[in-house]
């Protein structure tokens, strides 16, 4: 699976958030065939709970990890039942 | 400096901001977002917050009113309301947005590290001193588009009692915030280390306004100070343009504060009196207390890499909030928690600009600043 990293660091609000939405609706197909994952990496805190929130609500997996003093957070394609079940 | 109750106007000054600084990084609670992601996501979760923020201060200070426990009422620095509080909040709400903070949030964004926020706080003194080429032609147009002079609160324009106002209208605004709060809708999950949750960040901004009120009799106040540093700058550089500018020896207030037993008489002039007491401790706590929470997060840490667009969006944005606080007078801080919660009618118009000004702010953002970005 090929991983694109963005670096959102020190950038303005909400400048995370509508990069962040921009990345998966550009990648949406690649996302959804779980070819590829996007990471973003920020050191805005409201981020960790924006990003996920409207990542989950389109049906994607988010993982939110901290890195030294910022956070990565992770998009990809939700498992299906079957992988979870298998898993 | 001089007695007991300057020192004790500096460290209370100093320990509020210091929470509120804290307080406000932790829940990321900020009044620019609340008011710019209505528009650009369609999300009222922050501004959920904000309304139980202004409910809770307004009971609480209703209650210390009450109770005597306030000697002053309005409380000094607001007046009758005019044309002036609209066009301010308007083009406040406009540089908010483009700041990536309000006044405040600016402070404590820029203690945590966020070097936009930096040139914002750069951008505010340079628009209190613009604002002060032109103070006498916009003070005689603010004073002609007055209205009801000798009012201050909705309570007085009705003619009817504060706290039958102020209780009929915090029953309207507690209806939502009850179904919201049994709906969950004013919790959110987020990943953030330490994070403290808004609503509860609301409730104890809510209990610091109220104890800035009680101890320095006014609600927590900014700024004047802007204007007062970009005054001093002045000074240092053209002491004789400094002395000609009329605004820098207009008068902020001037009230006796009794608890303490002092008066506090003070302006936006380069001189140190009552306005450097109360608020450059302010600043600086919320400063301090945004740096103290990241640090102890261990997330601090500056990135410069920053898109050249946005430092500008941040400049203009931090020079256009400047003039409009000056020009309104006062910031969102003063108006929505100072006098929102006593329903000072300046403050309802100037949220009433505020909210067309966050709105073309976001469409600025949007449309040109992170266009260039991405």
């Amino acid at each position: 699976m090929e991983v694109k990293e963005i670096d959102m660091r020190g950038q303005i609000c909400p400048s995370s958030l509508l990069t962040a939405l921009r990345e998966i609706n550009a990648n949406k197909a690649a996302l959804r065939s779980g070819l590829l994952r996007l990471s973003f990496l920020s050191d805005n805190r409201d981020s960790t709970a924006t990003i996920p929130e409207s990542a989950a609500n389109m049906g994607y997996g988010v993982s939110v990890v901290k890195e030294d003093d910022s956070y990565r957070i992770d998009v990809f394609a939700q498992p299906t039942e079957t992988e979870i079940r298998n898993s | 400096m001089s007695g007991a109750g300057e020192w004790i106007t500096v460290a209370a000054s100093l320990l509020l901001g210091l929470a509120a600084g804290f307080v406000m990084h932790r829940s990321d609670f900020c009044m620019a977002g609340m008011l710019r992601d209505l528009f650009l996501f369609r999300s009222t979760f922050k501004l959920r917050i904000l309304l139980l923020t202004v409910l809770t201060t307004m009971v609480l200070v209703e209650l210390a009113r009450q109770t005597v426990l306030i000697s002053l009422f309005p409380f000094p620095g607001f007046g009758p309301s005019g044309l002036a509080n609209i066009i301010g909040g308007m083009i406040f709400g406009v540089g908010m947005v483009l700041a990536g903070g309000c006044v405040a949030g600016t402070l404590y964004k820029m203690g945590s590290g966020k070097i936009v926020s930096a040139v914002a706080f750069a951008g505010l003194i340079v628009g209190s001193v613009l604002y002060a080429e032109f103070h006498p032609v916009w003070k005689s147009f603010a004073d002609k588009m007055l209205i009801l002079p000798g009012k201050v609160t909705l309570a007085q324009i009705l003619g009817m009692q504060q706290g039958m106002v102020i209780s009929v209208v915090a029953i309207l605004m507690a209806i939502p915030l009850v179904f919201w709060w049994r709906g969950g809708k004013l919790v959110r999950s987020s990943a953030a280390d330490g994070y403290l949750q808004p609503w509860k960040a609301g409730l104890m901004l809510a209990l610091l306004v109220t104890l800035s009120v009680l101890i320095i009799g006014i609600p927590l106040g900014i700024t004047t100070s802007y204007a007062k540093a970009g005054a001093w700058m002045v000074n240092l550089i053209a002491p004789w343009h400094a002395d000609g500018l009329s605004y820098f020896k207009a008068r902020a207030f001037d009230y006796p504060n009794r608890l303490l037993g002092i008066t506090y008489c003070g302006g936006p002039g380069p001189a140190f009196d009552a306005i450097s007491l109360i608020q450059f401790p302010l600043i600086g706590g919320i400063i301090a207390g945004g740096f103290l929470s990241v640090r102890l997060l261990g997330e601090f840490r500056i990135h410069a890499k920053v898109p050249i667009p946005q430092y500008l969006s941040g400049f203009i944005g931090g020079v256009l909030m400047g003039l409009a606080s000056r020009m309104a007078p006062s910031c969102n801080i003063w108006h929505i928690l100072g006098g929102m919660p006593i329903l000072a009618l300046q403050s309802i118009f100037f949220v009433a600009g505020l909210l067309p000004g966050a709105w073309l702010g976001s469409r600025l953002l949007t449309g040109i600043v992170l266009k260039e970005t991405h």
